[in-house]
């Protein structure tokens, strides 16, 4: 990214607020671009929401986070062991019990998935509901301050 | 530190009673207490009479009276100790804090409950009654201690508040409200938690005659060494952050942005915490997220010397030390842009850069690694405000005209 960042050194020191500023406009071109839409982005917002939901954008971007986090991995992990006198062993046993368990977590995790894919659903068409009437209101509201507007220089 | 404190403010040296809920012994406690003292030694080295009083507890979850009652001294200022009580109603004081963090409507019956079931010295307060005359001055904080309402009742016109006020769901009790109001003046940290007491409890803070002195926390510059970290065995780039790890300091958003930026980029940055708490280290990444624990100061100064950045995202911050001490460091920080005291801190020293979410984070560190000059000079810009604006002279200035 600080390909094109100049270095900006006055006397005064570095000109912070310029930088976050360029920082911010290539953060939105990028954003525009898709490149932050990874459920790893979604992940790491977690702690963060409560401090974005001020933000003017902020329902779209917990919605974006919520997209890209619905579905909950459900793909085998490697399995490790910090133990090392009896890692080998350990590894077995835990292997042993994820195999015993997998069938049954798949079944649980499938059906959460489900779940959370509906209340997703639900939300988006909450949030497009709610957006649509707001953007019908607002037009309205224009409508009829023009229209007082009007009537009052004509009188 | 040896201040001598200029003429005019010689003239009229008070006699001073500090009041914290602790005191270091071993520097292992919060930083209002740590600035409290940090306070009293400002003032001591002026020349005023002072003594500081404090509990017998260390620990800040269980209150235990671990440490003896009675007077001692600790460098070089005069402490009296006092037990905590032991009967508080624990249960009674979650049930009310739990409703205040909520939200929920809380009487005044129960605001006086939440408080009189807070930390608290009957024995403390009784020292103060009876020696009132002996004090001038009552310097006493951080606000939301049942002792230091009851402090600052025994002579509101000779208190003065260090509040170390966030913006947080206590702030909004009514009888805090009223503490604000009542006390002499208020000794605050930064501008940024000025105005937000202003906000919270109105302009009359800082109305004529009262004190409403923005005074901070005095540093001495330091030697560090940045090879310092190899000799704790970081010998690759590494963000730092230093304090208590917990969710209201940002530690879990910091460990999260880092694992990403770890996997999204691919740069092999480590992440090293000293301090006290646990934290939870994403799957696969226990080698390169290094928890120190306590080190020495001289160890944490390293650390910070030889760090790309100092990262905080707290929110919830009246005064940020350890970014002073990053910056005395010689190095740059990266806070959260909600946490408007590190923020601002950080913008008036032109000592870092400020996020307010993943990406944001992920293109202020790409920038900091990818620019040594820049980061180089923004630590620089740092040092040179911290010098400027912490050096223990003007902060003692600034101090003795809180406590006229």
């Amino acid at each position: 990214m600080s390909e094109t960042t100049p270095l900006q050194i006055g006397a005064e020191g570095v000109d912070v607020d310029a930088i976050v500023r360029e920082l911010r406009e290539r953060v939105a071109e990028r954003r525009a671009r898709g490149e932050y839409d990874e459920a790893t982005v979604a992940r790491a917002e977690r702690f963060n929401l409560a401090n974005l939901k001020d933000d003017a954008q902020f329902l779209e971007r917990y919605l974006t986070c919520l997209r890209q986090a619905v579905q909950v991995d459900i793909d085998d992990f490697d399995i490790v062991e910090r133990r090392a006198r009896l890692a080998p062993l350990l590894k077995r046993l835990k292997r042993g019990i994820w195999c015993l368990l997998r069938f049954y977590t798949y079944r649980l995790w499938s059906q959460q998935n489900q779940i959370n894919g509906m209340l997703l659903a639900a939300t988006e068409i909450i949030a497009t509901r709610d957006q649509e009437r707001l953007d019908r209101i607002e037009a309205r509201l224009s409508e009829i301050e023009a229209r007082l507007d009007a009537a009052g220089k004509s009188s | 530190m040896n201040t001598a404190p200029h003429d005019t403010a010689r003239r009229q040296l008070p006699r001073i009673a500090f009041v914290a809920p602790r005191l270091a012994v071993d520097g292992a406690v919060g930083g209002a207490e740590t600035l409290l003292f940090n306070l009293a030694q400002l003032a001591r080295d002026a020349g005023c009479d002072v003594t500081f009083l404090t509990t017998c507890a260390r620990d800040h979850h269980t209150w235990e009276n671990l440490l003896p009652p009675g007077e001692t001294r600790h460098e070089g200022v005069r402490v009296i100790r006092f037990p905590v009580n032991t009967d508080r109603d624990i249960e009674t004081f979650l049930r009310i804090q739990e409703a205040i963090c909520t939200g929920t409507a809380v009487s005044d019956a129960d605001e006086e409950l939440w408080l009189a079931n807070s930390v608290n010295s009957r024995a403390l307060e009784e020292h103060l009654r009876t020696n009132t005359a002996a004090y001038d001055r009552i310097v006493t904080g951080p606000y939301l201690f049942g002792l230091t309402v009851a402090a600052a009742a025994v002579a509101p016109e000779r208190t003065l508040l260090v509040p170390c006020l966030h913006d947080e769901p206590f702030a909004r009790v009514r009888r805090i409200a009223r503490l604000f109001r009542e006390v002499r003046g208020c000794i605050f940290n930064t501008e940024p938690e000025r105005e937000l007491a202003v906000r919270l409890f109105g302009a009359e803070l800082t109305a004529p005659g009262r004190s409403a002195e923005i005074v901070g926390f005095a540093l001495e510059p330091f030697n560090c060494d940045p090879a310092g970290a190899a000799r704790l065995g970081v010998t690759a780039p590494y963000i730092l952050y230093c304090g208590r790890r917990e969710l209201l300091k940002g530690t879990p958003l910091l460990v999260d942005y880092w694992a990403a930026f770890r996997r999204i980029t691919g740069r092999d940055i480590k992440l090293v915490l000293t301090g006290s708490g646990t934290v939870d280290v994403p799957n696969g990444l226990n080698a390169h997220l290094i928890d120190l624990g306590f080190v020495s100061e001289q160890a944490k100064h390293d650390l910070m010397a030889g760090a790309v950045a100092f990262c905080h995202a707290s929110v919830n911050e009246s005064l940020g030390i350890v970014l002073l001490e990053s910056w005395l460091a010689g190095r740059p920080v990266l806070v959260h842009d909600r946490g408007v005291v590190l923020r601002e801190q950080t913008r008036r020293a032109r000592g870092g850069l400020w996020f307010r979410d993943y990406p944001e984070f992920q293109e202020c560190l790409n920038l900091l690694l990818d620019q040594p000059e820049l980061a180089a000079a923004l630590g620089a810009g740092g040092r040179e405000f911290t010098l400027r604006e912490y050096a223990p002279a003007a902060v003692q200035a600034r101090l003795l005209e809180a406590l006229r």
